[in-house]
């Protein structure tokens, strides 16, 4: 049987935990210049920038590392009359992407969500074994996994010993 | 293991992504400093041990992070209810009535 | 050599032989084969001794309820023995090497078995009685003696060589169990598009059809229809098969874990190949159709070699192609155990009776046996068995209306087939809490009440047939469809030759003998005896429960299947009662003995647990550091240089941090970023300190309270800005303190503007500390003047340091001039080496944990949890200072004033110094008055932190003692093995009481 996914750790992004009330979202938006979305799990894109739902308040930001100081900048501005946390988590997680046909089945090893009920495009903050992860699916057959620094070598090993046991074939 | 319906997140998660924290309903006082000894050490302390329905906070920790009240029976521990924090308890069952609910055979 | 093999019988694959040992013999069989089987095949009943008598024994089954035949099996290799193996269920491979267990020195031959001659002694509750005086003897005889013989077989003595798996899984509809009912369901799901995971635990498919094939289904031979079916359910992309794999625990919300083995049956496992994986399946629908297990008969030398169960004999025969015997007694209570003497007649072993103890059998089953020349003995008992290591004979008699019974004759056989009928298999249901109601007529405990979406069908529900089973199994499949909302068609599966039948539930056979006196055993796994089970009801066990825990009836790891029922109607039946007013035991995961490894799944070695490791850490490994762990952190604990002890290494990095400078990697402290207009007041809330006037650019120490009033954590917090606080938490506490944060900000005083943010990760934390610190850093902060006068004790700047945004605190954990730079963490390594190349213009030393704690400890810094244990107050740390007076409220400032916390003899953190200055206290020591050599003493406290002073030149320590501050200057006591050793209480100051080297 053989074994056609990948899994690789991802060049640094940079990642932004931003928080607000619901009433000040509109101006988030417009600061950023993308709505931002409106239910847990959903993801929005404007270029090369991302936005996932978290928690009812929470979103986490994406960019390029160089891009970081604009965001900052425009959200910044509006702070006096949307406030909000936005707090700079570029170094505090580390992501690693796993794609090809078996990626699902892979990730359940140690994950105990329904997979299948994560519809590509969405992201969830959930645990893998025992390491609480954000979790992507940024295509059917590809998953993105942000985990804390400190936390990687153990995802990457259950990983490694997961993709030893698809290529045994058993 | 148990499924646990997120009040924020409105789906059914596996009880891997939850914490407990507590019996649910307890307010801090408004100003602790007028507390007599023994009204603070009601709230510090004394806690209800039900059989049967218990309204309990729990925290979606590892997935929203928000925390929400459960109705929860102690006796076959499953969820009846849960909801955001704030809200009454849902159900009207009186403290240690057992509710023992069963699917129909 | 295979003289016991039928022709024409069994699904073994006879073109392929396979070798293995059993204790050092060669024996051979065919692939498809079990260890059983193929002892079988080869003459070979006895096959192990008994945990407690070390009576001979045999297999009493074909599956993987088997109390008797556990062996021991190994691969090659180190680390591949398994004690405890059911023969039953290991299958064969070439090279298999199998030993027995219990015996000492021969399985033939075996010292212990004089126990069996002893059994007077070792009745029930023989443990609990005898060996309680006096209490002396326990731990020179008896315990030596009890250890030395207790024990199911032997503990490996070598790491396990393999590996294991797991993986959840999620799916519409899973079926335990793939005979008639399991299959039948699953034909009616899988036609239906229904997504279904079909699980059983033998290697094929079929379950009761592969012992019992009936004359044709649906027009086809047996193994035809069943090739078909599987066929069509391989076919489908909905059906996940599996083989090998046993439900063994029905969870909540009806996940059930589900054992699956994968290599043990073969002899060249690919490479990388888990031996068994964990399955976490969690299903909308449940099918247990885990069919039912026949009960033995409770008969005297009912465990000799030889007799075993009458469905276990007609599953040799017709799925291994194994005669049990060659001339087989078959006793019973139930119709099944006549066709199993017809099928075994019709193959060529002689049936000399079948002895059945009911009063009337239905004329079919005789006049069958009439044409096949077996002796009917209708209401007849077997009395005795003859034979040690293998049944030689019965003796047999007819029962008299008083339950004597008479005319006794013998008759020589070489096996003893017995039925007591079948007990449903409702053992994963009862994992989930449903009800069992007792059927009155057929004696049997059926499922009730159902706590899960769980359906149970065939056997289970005390349908004996295999018509019987079809048809059910179709219509659960229809019940679970119906309650996924899917309506599916029912299917029929029509059964020629089916041999429905029935029986009556016995306790102890009629015998003549004292109820009290003979060897009928009820658990074979554990020798608990009918007599035993007698003797504790007469000695007051009147529950089940506590029958169960007097005698172990049930207790092995079998977990008795084979015993409960039949403990149950002798305990009823002593007691008088109706059998379900005895109640039952409960039964429990797993439902078969499973491997701690198949629990542990990937968490072995390297991924035992988690080991968090700073971006720094890999230079402390290629430095030589030795490492100790902090919650699930690895930290560098001191850095040996060649010939160095730890002491030694300790002494020199805390000598020469004083002297110079030190580096410390702090990266493991929490970090919360706390962000909002209401940031200053949420901190003002939840600390004990006061916030609102700390400047931007400046930082405190702030303690945090539990709202009980007691120490919970601390750590230095800085103000970024206005609306943004950089909270420093200790390294254990981090999630503990975002934790209580969030559930007082969310549940409290949701009204605040403020958000949290853990940071922990964000930065690499380096501390730089001691004379030299700022020349150190100096060269590389750019923008920011260092001085002591732009730059005092508790100031912070964001700036860069080398060419990283930075987090600059001036801030101490030694007492001397201190640094802490955050910079984020993948540059933490670059800024550590470009800081250690510039410090070694002033030798800089790198150092551990453990200089950390000594040099914190000279100045009297605690660390929360080691110098507090959670019933420690601000006031009894020493820390009032630390508390906001004017502060309205925090969390846990009313607690400081309840009566307890006020009393004046309450435990208070003090330092001590020992008489003799060489002397380091142990930490944890207890600690008394002087000259109290009462025993016991009364203990007045315990020392928290101890450690030798390279400064000072002398040990110093603190210690948690009842009205310890009212005893400065006085002397204590603290008694340790071999001396006690006398203290003067002091302050917890040691070093630089003025704080003059922190301003520098
Ligand atoms: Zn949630």
């Amino acid at each position: 049987m053989a074994f056609n996914s990948t899994v690789e750790t991802l060049p640094a992004m940079g990642r932004f935990s931003l928080r607000c009330k619901r009433e000040n979202t509109v101006a988030m938006s417009k600061a950023l210049g993308f709505e931002l979305p409106s239910s847990i799990s959903e993801t929005a894109q404007s270029g090369d920038m991302t936005a996932l739902k978290l928690g009812p308040d929470e979103w986490m930001l994406t960019c390029p590392m160089e891009a970081r100081s604009e965001i900052e900048k425009s959200l910044a501005a509006i702070y006096p009359d949307a406030v909000h946390s936005l707090t700079d988590i570029s170094s505090r997680e580390v992501s690693i992407r796993i794609s090809g046909p078996e990626a699902e089945e892979l990730l359940s090893t140690s994950c105990p969500r329904n997979l299948a009920e994560l519809k590509s495009g969405r992201g969830v903050r959930t645990i893998f074994d025992s390491v609480q992860v954000i979790l992507t699916r940024e295509e059917q057959n590809q998953f993105r996994l942000d985990v804390w620094r400190s936390f990687v070598p153990h995802v990457m090993g259950l990983l490694t010993v997961a993709v030893a046991e698809f290529e045994c074939g058993l | 293991m148990l499924l646990i319906h997120c009040p924020y997140c409105k789906e059914k998660l596996p009880e891997l992504e939850f914490e407990y924290a507590g019996q649910a309903h307890i307010a801090r006082p408004e100003n602790p400093a007028e507390q007599t000894d023994a009204e603070w050490r009601d709230y510090l302390f004394i806690r209800s041990n039900v059989r049967g329905d218990h309204a309990e906070q729990w925290r979606h920790s590892h997935g929203c992070g928000r925390y929400f009240n459960a109705l929860r029976n102690t006796v076959s521990d499953k969820f009846i209810a849960t909801y955001e924090i704030g809200q009454a308890c849902p159900t009207s069952h009186a403290e240690g009535e057992e509710n023992n609910e069963q699917l129909e055979s | 050599m295979n003289n016991w093999r039928v022709d024409g019988k069994g699904r073994i694959n006879r073109d392929k032989r396979v070798r293995f040992t059993f204790d050092g013999v060669s024996y051979q069989g065919y692939e498809g084969d079990t260890v059983a089987s193929a002892l079988l095949a080869n003459g070979v009943h006895l096959m192990g001794r008994s945990f407690k008598y070390h009576r001979p024994r045999g297999p009493v089954t074909a599956g993987s309820e088997e109390p008797n035949a556990l062996i021991g099996t190994s691969r090659s290799g180190a680390g591949r023995f398994e004690p405890n193996t059911r023969a039953t269920v290991q299958e064969l491979y070439e090279g298999l090497t199998t030993v027995s267990q219990n015996k000492w020195p021969s399985l033939n031959f075996d010292v212990g078995a004089v126990n069996d001659k002893l059994h007077k002694l070792f009745a029930a509750g023989f443990y609990y009685k005898t060996f309680m005086w006096p209490k002396s003897f326990w731990d020179k005889v008896y315990e030596p003696v009890i250890r030395a013989s207790a024990g199911l077989g032997v503990s490996p003595t070598e790491p396990d060589a393999d590996t294991y798996a797991s993986r959840y899984l999620h799916t519409e509809l899973l079926i335990v169990g793939a005979g008639p009912a399991g299959l039948a369901a699953a034909l009616t799901a899988a036609r239906n598009g229904t997504d279904v995971v079909l699980v059983d635990e033998n290697r094929e498919l079929g379950g009761s059809l592969l012992s019992e094939a009936p004359s044709a289904i649906d027009g086809k031979n047996t193994e035809s229809w069943l090739a078909a079916v599987i066929a069509e359910l391989e076919a489908c992309d909905n059906v996940r098969i599996m083989t090998r794999a046993t439900a063994i625990g029905y969870y909540h919300e009806n996940m059930v874990g589900v054992a699956e083995k994968l290599t043990d049956h073969m002899e060249n496992p690919p490479a990388n190949a888990p031996r068994e994986r964990m399955w976490r399946i969690r299903a909308q629908e449940v099918i247990l159709a885990q069919g039912a297990l026949e009960r033995p008969l409770v008969f005297d030398g009912n465990d000799r070699p030889g007799v075993m169960m009458a469905g276990a004999a007609q599953t040799y025969l017709n799925r291994y192609g194994v005669k049990v015997g060659n001339a087989a007694v078959v006793v019973t209570s139930h119709d099944s155990a006549w066709y199993a003497a017809f099928d075994l007649a019709d193959a060529g072993v002689k049936i000399p009776a079948i002895v059945d103890v009911r009063t009337t059998v239905n004329d079919y089953l005789q006049s069958e046996a009439q044409k096949r020349g077996i002796s009917a003995k209708v209401g007849h008992s077997v009395t005795s068995v003859s034979g040690t290591k293998r049944v030689s004979g019965v003796k047999v008699g007819r029962i008299s209306g008083d339950q004597h019974v008479t005319d006794i004759i013998s008759i020589p056989c070489d096996a003893v087939l017995m039925s007591g009928g079948w007990t449903p298999s409702l053992h994963l249901f009862s994992h989930t809490k449903g009800s069992l109601h007792w059927d009155e007529e057929n004696e049997v405990y059926l499922p009730g009440e159902r706590t899960e979406r769980c359906h149970i069908a065939g056997g289970g529900r005390g349908l004996w047939s295999q018509q019987a089973a079809f048809d059910d199994g179709v219509h659960a499949a229809q019940q679970a469809l119906i309650s996924l909302g899917q309506n599916a068609p029912g299917l029929s599966v029509d059964v020629d030759g089916d041999r429905a039948g029935s029986g009556i539930v016995m306790e102890e056979l009629p015998s003549n003998d004292d109820k009290l006196a003979g060897r009928a055993f009820v658990d074979f796994q554990n020798d608990v005896t009918a007599k035993d089970i007698r003797l504790a009801v007469r000695e007051g066990m009147l529950s089940i429960e506590h029958v169960k825990r007097f005698t172990t009836n049930g207790m092995a790891t079998d977990q008795g299947k084979m015993s409960n029922m039949n403990g149950l109607k002798i305990a009823a039946n002593e007691l008088g009662r109706p059998t379900p007013k005895v109640g039952l035991t409960t039964f429990r995961p797993p439902y078969t003995p499973t491997t701690f490894g198949t629990f542990a799944g990937y968490h072995k070695d390297e991924l035992f647990e988690v080991t968090r490791k700073t971006n720094i850490d890999g230079w402390a490994e290629e430095n030589g550091a030795v490492f100790e762990p902090v919650s699930l952190w690895r930290r560098a604990w001191y850095y040996p240089k060649a010939g160095e002890d730890m002491h030694a290494a300790v002494a020199r990095e805390c000598r020469e941090t004083r002297a110079s400078v030190g580096m410390f990697d702090a990266s493991t402290l929490g970090k919360i970023e706390v962000v909002g207009p209401d940031a200053a007041e949420f901190m003002n809330r939840m600390y004990t300190n006061p916030w609102t006037k700390l400047a931007s650019g400046r930082c405190r120490y702030g303690l945090l309270l539990g709202e009980d009033g007691f120490i919970r954590d601390d750590g230095v917090i800085g103000r970024i800005s206005e609306d943004r606080f950089h909270v420093t938490t200790t390294t254990g506490g981090a999630a503990r303190v975002l934790t209580m944060m969030e559930h007082f900000l969310q549940t409290e005083w949701p009204d605040l503007d403020v958000w949290l943010t853990s940071t922990t990760e964000q930065w690499s934390t380096i501390a730089l500390n001691g004379p030299n610190a700022r020349k150190v850093l100096e060269p590389f902060v750019k923008g920011t003047d260092l001085s002591a006068e732009a730059f005092p004790h508790m100031a912070l700047r964001e700036c860069t340091v080398g060419s990283f945004e930075a987090r600059l605190f001036r801030v101490s954990f030694t007492g001397e001039l201190g640094f802490e730079v955050n910079v984020p963490s993948e540059h933490g390594r670059a800024l550590w080496e470009m800081l250690y190349q510039e410090g070694k213009k002033y030798d800089i030393c790198v150092y551990g944990t453990e200089t950390m704690h000594v040099l914190r400890a000279e100045k009297g810094f605690i660390i929360v949890g080691q110098d507090t244990d959670g019933t420690v107050t601000p006031a009894d740390a020493g820390l009032t200072w630390a508390i906001g007076k004017k502060k309205p409220d925090f969390v846990g400032k009313r607690s400081l004033t309840r009566p307890d916390m006020l009393l004046p003899k309450r435990k208070q953190l003090v330092g001590l110094l020992t008489e003799d200055p060489s002397v380091v206290l142990e930490e944890g020591a207890q600690i008394v008055e002087t000259g109290d050599t009462a025993i016991p003493a009364k203990m007045l406290g315990h020392v928290t932190s101890s450690y030798w002073s390279e400064v000072l030149g002398r040990s110093i320590a603190m210690a948690l003692i009842e009205g310890g501050f009212e005893r400065n200057g006085t002397s204590i006591d603290i008694p340790m093995p071999g001396q006690t050793h006398r203290a003067t209480v002091s302050g917890t100051v040691f070093y630089d009481p003025d704080g003059d080297r922190i301003k520098m």
